[in-house]
């Protein structure tokens, strides 16, 4: 049995850390709820943006624009890859779900013959990858746990730009989905060629409804047609399809935020919880040595005494 | 007639309003009730909205939507003056 000192240096030592992740659960459940709030303030704008695009919207677009444009024929030969983690650790396996994400398309993507681009946010994504020695095209640090649409227009705008020039079939992001404060799965979303929203909401319910099947039957019921559009329905969508890209970008740098402090928070309870089973089996066995010392102590005593009468 | 002014990071202004005055791509568009479905986009300048609650915006980017009694202002970049 391990000795009464060192059992007390171990419960001291487990109390401090129990005090350490106590106070970072709490301090990530008070960041959650405001990263929380700003990944429902964005939803208003990427609702609106997502409806108007879905009314403007029609098949025969894709040739015109290009950030419609689908990869040619004979298949995608150059993919960008943006991937979204964390600046700081301690979030359980929040990071490394979102690396083992990346990895898993980039082998699907390698295993078409198509070359990728790295481009890396987060310090944690970036170490990695240093540490596996892989080529990265661009990395960044400096987002942080608030993201604003300056920061994603900023990483959009060269993979755009490249896009447009030709020399990426397409951008994919890999980012933390927020469902809720506890699931949150990584997801990859293709945000390059658009893929427009569908034409299936209603601004105030005025107007005319558009039934669910608005994508397939076309023009009579597309809202556009009942606008006044100015200057034009093409120089409207052209013009909008990039506030759009840069929309999804930004979502994926809220939600991974947001799931951040989520995982951050659910690492940190759990750590509690078992530092604090940790306490209660040592302070258990704790006394329980305490007490056969002293049993021992008091036989001795009583022995000696005994010893000195004979 | 009920006015919304949405900014990509969350909605700046939400509340009725008897007109709004807004930088369109090509020069300021006035929108008062009753105004016909109307979608264009925006240039930069000042947004104002008066009556109710009133309220004055830096604005740049985005579009402007008008349905049935509702305005949005729909911009990339939105700032409080």
């Amino acid at each position: 049995m391990a000795k009464p000192r060192e059992l007390r240096r171990r419960i001291r030592s487990i109390q401090n850390t129990r005090k350490i992740t106590k106070t970072m659960e709490l301090v990530s459940t008070s960041k959650l709820k405001r990263a929380q709030d700003r990944v429902v303030g964005a939803r208003p704008y990427a609702r609106a943006l997502a409806e108007v695009l879905g009314d403007l919207y029609a098949p025969d677009l894709a040739e015109r624009f290009p950030l419609l444009r689908q990869p040619a024929a004979d298949g995608t030969k150059r993919v960008g890859l943006v991937l979204i983690t964390s600046n700081r650790g301690l979030c359980g396996a929040f990071n490394a779900n979102l690396i083992r994400e990346a990895r898993r398309r980039m082998q699907e993507l390698e295993g078409q013959g198509v070359s990728i681009d790295l481009h890396l946010v987060g310090k944690k994504g970036i170490s990695y990858f240093k540490f596996t020695k892989r080529a990265v095209a661009s990395q960044r640090t400096d987002i942080g746990d608030k993201p604003t649409a300056a920061h994603a227009a900023e990483l959009v705008a060269p993979l755009m730009a490249q896009f447009q020039a030709g020399t990426l079939d397409a951008v994919e992001v890999v980012f933390a989905q927020f469902k809720s404060a506890v699931s949150t799965p990584p997801t990859t979303l293709r945000i390059l060629p658009v893929t427009p929203p569908r034409a299936d909401r209603r601004l105030g319910g005025s107007a005319v409804s558009t039934g669910t099947d608005a994508l397939s039957a076309q023009p009579p019921n597309r809202l556009s047609a009942y606008y006044i559009l100015k200057p034009s329905a093409d120089a409207i969508l052209e013009s909008l399809l990039p506030l759009y890209v840069r929309n999804q970008m930004f979502r994926a740098l809220v939600e991974t935020a947001a799931a951040e402090h989520g995982a951050r928070r659910t690492a940190m309870k759990n750590a509690t919880d078992s530092a604090g089973d940790m306490l209660d089996l040592l302070r258990r066995t704790y006394n329980r040595a305490r007490q056969a010392v002293i049993t021992q102590e008091l036989a001795e005593i009583v022995g000696g005494a005994e010893a000195l009468k004979g | 007639m009920h006015v919304t002014v949405i900014s990509p990071e969350r909605t700046v202004f939400d509340g009725p309003a008897d007109a709004v005055v807004a930088p369109a791509y090509d020069g300021q568009v006035g929108i008062l009730p009753r105004h016909a479905p109307f979608l264009t986009l925006l240039g930069s300048g000042m947004l104002t909205v008066s009556g109710g609650e009133a309220g004055r915006f830096r604005v740049a980017g985005g579009f402007l939507q008008v349905v049935g009694d509702e305005v949005r202002v729909v911009a990339d970049r939105v700032e409080i003056s």
